[in-house]
């Protein structure tokens, strides 16, 4: 398969799972609003700057917008293009992607990407505000039906990996900021996490912690109704069988990774495998009392990094396939694709004229 | 009820009609036809505009506009009226071109090796070496099998007799053959009962064929070459083709990025490694393939290629260099090479064509810019020509100024009688459209041409201009056997 094939199915697959982890977040804030607006106002910005932390540049945000009220932050979050991982961008740049292979992924999954992006061309903001659940529910539809039509329609060779790939490294990386944010957000520094359980408020907060991972259900059928810190945090990092886990990704992302490269349980390949077989095996092995021992923050902080590892790795493997000495002489201006929007190409691609 | 070609009056003295002679006649080959579409009322018209809509949407088959911001995909439009050429008339027009690319093939190996038809003045020598795309680079360098054009596009006319002219060889990249095969399907769909009164010869296995042909000209003899296509990209006008015709054949679709050139071998990089190719199908210019010898600024080419290709390691589709014979004031010598190379008298006629850069010629031009068509030697795609009759005073100035600053890079033509061709202008009116024919010859180890090829059609009322990116459209078209 072509490097860039291969880079285009990951991303594109990847820019459609951060869309619909976007959505997610915004849906269960707004849920959660409802169930605080007795005890606080809707636009208290503690409540939408999180948000801006777990999945953007807070800087950036404040360049564009004065306050962290619904309003904006649903704006900056959805239909900014000038925020690289809005809804609307992520969705533009899965497409993007998509047309580039046009000829390699099935006509389905092509039309389902192209259908959510008009889809987005059509919808305002005012609808937006004034229905948020049809709204994010269409996402999340959409994106869920995505899968299931690559899963039906698309070989399940390579380039099916890759895409299974972008999605759980994706996921993993969403879940564990997610997680961070709360975390950090829920826990006053000076107390100890066992008094967290006393208030309602946090509880509520946790709660939507969960739905927005659609967890909820299947955490309560193992934790009964105990909802405190330990078990979500067990629940949402640690659980092997909840597909919106951060150790269920990471465990299918490394699947997808061994039937790429044939590596197995006891021998990697490569460095890709080697990383994530380390990921793999930390997850496996460790207790949520070590994860608290060690702090939630730097745990996860340390899962975001290796994450971020594992994609450099993959890139330099499979995608920048390397040749140092017969590169053209600007190799950074020749290789990287990086599954953007191609700005670079634009211009002279279009030159040419039509005979 | 008023039936659909009741209507219907081509009646003029300066053009050919494809449907009812001079005489008021219907043409035989399009009574059934005729008949059939009388059969249908608007509403059944209107029900299959629909079908071949989706169709065509469904397919993403659109192509980009330049000069506008952002390039904005539109929809080729498509008429749903077949254009119906007998096999009489197909049996000509098919000895025609082949004595053409032959030609043009014998043409191009001279003019990079021996130069004879210089020496022997037939074509002035300034006229070939210094046009812009005359490839010095490539003098002495012999393409596998001495084959230079293997995929050519020309596009045809009917004058006003109806007989068929050749209007331009297209001989670096044509494109528009997806319309074709696309145009096919589309007019199956929409009226399958046609196709059961007509033996329409099948232009679908194109794909298989252009394989074949690429893999012929393998530098190397393989069991299976590998073959690639290579597109400037996804922002091109026409990469909706370049992806398609990749598909069709099963092969990988490329950009320049993709290659890579090692020891003058081309690879493709891939996820487990670097896998060697034998046969490019580029749809990139010379300009742009390689930045080493071309222009140094395109991201589009694959630095070392060229080199690859003059060691014999890889064969590019069409070779580099073609774009010399299909220049428009080397057009206007096609017959003279014709009849150097062959020893035959041309069967398919050029157009009358009048040479800025002979001072008679550019007299003529000057005195009667009004009624002539001027083009640029060099450009394509309806772009930088001057229509005649449909100009202003001031358009004809400025266009006076470019021509006496830079005689070579201008010919003229007389405002063509492009013939015509009943095209629906809304849901129930046909009207008389210019239409053109564009055929596709395949060169490799013989010389094949698909049956049919793409009809253009200007729908704007009276515009002489077919192209996609001027408001044209186009129609199946169908090779009928008598």
């Amino acid at each position: 398969m072509l490097s860039r094939v291969a880079e285009s199915l990951f991303w594109m697959s990847r820019y459609f799972e951060r869309a619909e982890n976007t959505a997610r977040f915004l849906d269960v804030n707004f849920n959660l609003l409802l169930d605080l607006n007795s005890i606080t106002s809707v636009d208290h910005p503690n409540y939408w700057k999180p948000l801006i932390m777990v999945m953007a540049d807070p800087e950036h945000y404040n360049s564009l917008y004065q306050e962290y009220d619904a309003h904006s932050v649903t704006d900056y979050l959805v239909f900014n293009r000038q925020n690289s991982s809005s809804i609307l961008s992520s969705i533009s740049m899965a497409r993007e992607n998509a047309r580039s292979i046009i000829e390699s992924i099935s006509s389905e999954m092509w039309e389902q990407l192209n259908n959510l992006y008009h889809f987005l061309q059509s919808v305002s903001p005012q609808q937006v505000h004034s229905d948020p659940y049809s709204f994010y529910k269409e996402i999340k539809n959409a994106s869920h039906l995505f899968q299931g039509i690559t899963d039906n329609t698309f070989s399940h060779n390579e380039g099916w990996a890759f895409v299974q790939i972008g999605k759980y490294l994706e996921r993993a990386d969403n879940a564990a900021r997610l997680i961070d944010v709360k975390y950090h957000m829920l826990t006053p520094r000076t107390a100890r996490h066992s008094d967290l359980v006393s208030g309602s408020v946090d509880i509520i907060q946790w709660m939507a912690v969960l739905k927005s991972c659609s967890a909820l259900e299947a955490f309560r059928k193992v934790y009964l109704s105990k909802i405190d810190p330990d078990n979500i945090l067990s629940f949402l990092i640690l659980d092997r069988s909840f597909p919106r886990s951060i150790t269920f990704s990471i465990c299918a992302a490394q699947e997808a990774l061994w039937r790429i490269s044939g590596s197995s349980q006891h021998r990697y390949a490569n460095n890709v495998d080697r990383l994530i077989g380390k990921m793999e095996a930390e997850m496996s092995y460790t207790t949520v009392e070590e994860i608290l021992q060690q702090g939630v923050r730097p745990f996860l902080e340390e899962i975001e990094q290796g994450l971020a590892k594992i994609g450099e790795q993959l890139h330099l493997l499979y995608f920048a396939y390397h040749t140092p000495k017969i590169e053209p002489a600007d190799v950074a201006e020749a290789l990287p694709f990086t599954g953007l929007d191609g700005r670079r190409a634009n211009w002279s691609q279009s030159q040419q004229q039509q005979q | 009820m008023t039936r659909l070609f009741d209507h219907y009056n081509p009646q003029s003295e300066r053009f050919f009609d494809e449907v009812i002679a001079r005489d008021g006649a219907q043409r035989s080959h399009y009574e059934i036809m005729m008949q059939r579409f009388n059969q249908f009322s608007s509403a059944d018209i209107r029900a299959r505009r629909e079908l071949v809509n989706i169709f065509f949407r469904n397919q993403g088959i659109t192509f980009t506009v330049y000069g506008v911001d952002e390039g904005i995909e539109r929809i080729f439009p498509f008429d749903l009226i077949p254009r119906i050429i007998p096999a009489s008339e197909w049996a000509v027009i098919e000895r025609g071109l082949i004595q053409r690319i032959t030609a043009l093939n014998e043409f191009l190996t001279d003019i990079y090796h021996k130069q004879q038809i210089l020496r022997d003045k037939v074509v002035p020598a300034e006229l070939v070496l210094g046009s812009k795309h005359f490839r010095r680079e490539f003098i002495g360098v012999r393409p596998p099998l001495g084959i230079y054009i293997h995929v050519t596009g020309s596009d045809l006319i009917r004058d006003a007799e109806g007989r068929y002219l050749v209007l331009e060889d297209n001989l670096r990249t044509p494109s528009g053959v997806s319309y074709m095969l696309q145009n096919r399907i589309a007019m199956k769909r929409a009226f399958p009962v046609l196709f059961d009164r007509y033996t329409v010869r099948p232009v679908e296995n194109y794909p298989q064929q252009l394989l074949r042909t690429l893999q012929e000209i393998s530098p190397t003899p393989k069991s299976n070459p590998k073959v690639v296509v290579l597109t400037p990209g996804v922002y091109n006008s026409a990469y909706f083709e370049h992806s398609f015709l990749a598909q069709q054949m099963g092969v990988q679709l490329t950009e320049g990025r993709d290659l890579v050139v090692n020891n003058n071998k081309v690879y493709t990089r891939t996820t487990r490694g670097l896998q060697i190719v034998d046969v490019i199908y580029r749809r990139v210019d010379d300009e742009f393939i390689d930045p080493l010898v071309f222009r140094p600024d395109s991201v589009l080419g694959v630095a070392g290629l060229i080199n690859a290709y003059r060691k014999g390691n890889v064969t590019l589709a069409n070779a580099i260099g073609t774009g010399v014979a299909d220049d428009k004031v080397i057009y206007s010598f096609v017959p003279d090479i014709i009849r150097y190379y062959l020893n035959e008298e041309p069967i398919l006629d050029n157009v009358e064509t009048w040479l800025a850069s002979n001072p008679k010629h550019m007299k003529h031009i000057l005195e009667n810019l009004d009624k002539l068509v001027v083009k640029a030697a060099n450009e394509s795609g309806g772009y930088g020509m001057l229509v005649g009759p449909e100009s202003t005073p001031e358009q004809r100035e400025a266009f006076a100024e470019k021509i006496v600053e830079n005689p070579r890079n201008y010919i003229a033509q007389p405002t063509i009688s492009l013939s015509r061709h009943p095209s629906f202008f809304n849901d129930t009116e046909l009207a008389p459209c210019h239409i053109d024919l564009r055929p596709y010859v395949l060169h490799g180890k013989s010389i094949s041409i698909v049956p049919g090829g793409l009809t253009r059609v200007a729908l704007k009322r009276g515009s002489l201009v077919v192209n996609s990116s001027q408001g044209g459209g186009s129609k199946d078209t169908w090779v009928i056997d008598n």
